[in-house]
């Protein structure tokens, strides 16, 4: 299998499952179009087209087209680092407050993904801390969310 | 009118911070205007409709400015639209010719941003007065045609393409039903009952995923050491780089009304047609100042051309336009045929202050390269976390919701990996603006006919379109275009 047989094989899955999806709801007749008319349309083109996207891959597949590792020479466990960084935001700026997270952000991103000094890390990520919050919850009362520090 | 909004001080000053941001994302590689209007779409929520428009539109017309100093400076084309720069404006700026190349991109961006924008200000009024004779089934064939544009002018493979639209539209349909008010698809997740947001999405499928690309690969660049001097060109440079200025302006300007073409596409065009007619096609690529002129001013006349369909027709002709369209929906004000007669300040404000602003762009660019050149040098390991915090507060200030901010980081994974396989997002993102309007144009034909399908094909103006359009989706099938589709790089 090559790399787009793998993913149209991925997109025919999701197809399906809209089609599925699409069903719960009224399609309705050509005439009167129900709620789930548009999503069964797109789940039948997204079917559809995977399954030309199949045939055309197995074609260059057959003339020798291989699978080629999406990670090969790439440092795919700093772009790992940063997805959990980003969904870890997300989970604590509720609670922590919006200074606080962004602080623990920055600094965890300047000194894990490519390594800084610490009294660079710190200055780096106060200073950002504080200007972005100057910027966004001072000047345009963005209305960023309060951790227990009450800011 | 117009100029009575723009020069007030307000807008004037929205005027500038559009440019300026827009020239700043525009030299910075790694952040587009897609990214930055995202970014920024929140931030104008306090702002007079007019002036939000003005920043927005601003910033994108400011990127087309921006993006040829880092492909003549770093050989790395700061937005989509400044790849084909780099052909030749690098090897201009190798041979110590990098003022003149940068001169002279500001200054055909400048003659051309100007030209389309007289152009947007006489067709604009024309096609929304012919837009007022247009009914669903017209309607929907437009967005079909800029879709099936869109989707022909990608790189990489059609099929790719319109599964990325397919996928689109499914991402649009999700939530509430205009008609029936049942909430589809949301499968009982509160914060999706209203729909996907645009924002999240584009800022999950362009900047994040641009960021995860850019962390796991070498995040070194060389920046152009020589100093910079002579930004005005010579007189040999403009006598060679007049014809390309005209011919891109034009070539631009019609492909920018096209809905789904814009300045990518028209840079290359302009590229092709310079190289096609040049007395030495060999040149190009060893430093001409025609293939910097050409491509650049096509870019900025498509970026005026594209306003054209958005403020007329309230169809927007790429990513760029459709942040635009949902910044005026945020704003309360449903562009379309009517806008120039009910909202005369929007449109005229906006025409106004990009006369402003590429007046602006031009003061700006010229004196301010040693700027861009000194923000070119601040290292990517310092930037990236700075852009990823932009995105997080971007995506969260829209609706003052987490869920949004997941919502950005979820379409960041999956941008990701469509990059990884190569899939191409713009079509995708088009999809999902349109999508609405386009389920209700179709559930309106349909009614109107009692469920034939030909009245797209008995009414002149929605057949021609259509016809127009399943010609593009056929083309790719002839032996002789198959080949020549651009492929798609991460």
């Amino acid at each position: 299998m090559n790399n787009d047989q793998v993913s149209s094989g991925i997109w025919f899955l999701i197809g399906v499952t809209i089609c599925l999806a699409s069903l719960q709801y009224r399609i309705g007749t050509l005439s009167s179009p129900g709620s789930g008319f548009m999503p069964l349309l797109s789940g039948l083109a997204i079917g559809f087209f995977s399954i030309v996207g199949f045939i055309h891959a197995t074609i260059r597949r057959n003339r020798g087209e291989i699978w080629t590792s999406i990670l090969r020479a790439v440092r795919w466990e700093k772009a790992l680092i940063v997805i959990i960084s980003l969904f870890a935001y997300g989970f604590l700026m509720g609670t922590i407050g919006f200074f606080l997270c962004t602080f623990l952000f920055i600094g965890f991103l300047l000194r894990v993904i490519v390594p800084h000094r610490w009294l660079w890390v710190s200055g780096g990520s106060l200073l950002i801390s504080v200007a972005s919050y100057i910027v966004f919850e001072v000047l345009l009362r963005a209305q960023m969310p309060k951790g227990f520090l009450g800011f | 009118m117009g100029f009575q909004l723009a020069f007030q001080p307000t807008n004037f000053l929205f005027c500038f911070i559009g440019v300026f941001i827009g020239t700043l994302v525009g030299v910075l590689p790694g952040l587009g205007p897609v990214a930055a209007m995202s970014l920024l779409l929140p931030v104008t929520f306090n702002v007079s409709p007019v002036g939000a428009i003005i920043i927005l539109s601003g910033i994108y017309y400011g990127s087309m400015y921006g993006g040829s100093t880092t492909s003549i400076l770093v050989n790395i084309p700061g937005e989509a639209a400044s790849v084909i720069t780099c052909l030749d404006g690098y090897q201009m700026a190798r041979q110590g010719r990098a003022g003149p190349a940068i001169g002279m991109a500001a200054f055909g961006s400048f003659i051309a941003g100007t030209l389309s924008i007289i152009g947007l200000m006489f067709l604009g009024p024309f096609l929304a007065s012919m837009a007022l004779k247009f009914g669903p089934p017209e309607y929907f064939a437009i967005m079909i045609l800029g879709l099936t544009v869109l989707t022909f002018l990608s790189s990489g493979p059609m099929w790719k393409a319109l599964l990325m639209a397919a996928f689109g539209l499914f991402l649009s349909m999700i939530g509430m039903d205009n008609v029936s008010g049942i909430a589809r698809l949301s499968f009982n997740i509160e914060e999706i009952i209203d729909g996907i947001g645009l924002v999240p999405v584009v800022m999950g499928l362009f900047g994040i995923s641009e960021v995860l690309i850019n962390v796991e690969t070498s995040m070194e660049r060389s920046i152009f050491a020589a100093k910079i001097k002579n930004l005005l060109p010579t007189l040999q440079d403009w006598k060679a780089s007049l014809g390309p200025i005209i011919r891109g302006t034009i070539l631009g300007f019609c492909l920018g009304i096209l809905p789904g073409a814009g300045a990518v596409i028209s840079s290359f065009a302009s590229y092709a047609v310079e190289k096609k007619i040049s007395k030495y096609p060999e040149k190009f690529g060893t430093g001409l100042i025609e293939g910097v002129a050409g491509p650049e001013s096509a870019n900025n006349a498509a970026s005026g051309g594209a306003f054209i369909p958005l403020l007329s027709l309230g169809i927007p002709s790429n990513p760029v336009t459709a942040i635009l369209l949902g910044a005026l929906i945020i704003h309360g004000i449903q562009p379309g045929p009517v806008l120039i007669n009910e909202h005369p300040d929007i449109f005229w404000g906006t025409v106004a202050s990009m006369y402003l602003g590429n007046i602006m762009l031009l003061v700006l660019n010229i004196p301010l390269i040693g700027v861009w050149v000194k923000i070119l040098k601040v290292p990517y390991p310092v930037l990236f976390p700075l852009i990823l915090l932009f995105c997080l507060i971007g995506a969260y200030s829209i609706n003052n919701n987490i869920a949004d901010v997941f919502i950005m980081n979820i379409f960041g994974v999956i941008g990701y990996f469509l990059r990884k396989f190569r899939y191409e997002p713009a079509p995708l993102v088009l999809a999902l603006v349109l999508g609405p309007m386009m389920e209700n144009s179709l559930r309106q034909s349909l009614l109107m006919s009692g469920g034939s399908l030909f009245i797209f094909l008995n009414r002149p103006i929605s057949s021609v379109i259509i016809i127009t359009a399943f010609s593009l989706l056929l083309i790719p099938l002839i032996p002789r275009f198959r080949k020549k589709r651009p492929a798609f790089s991460e």
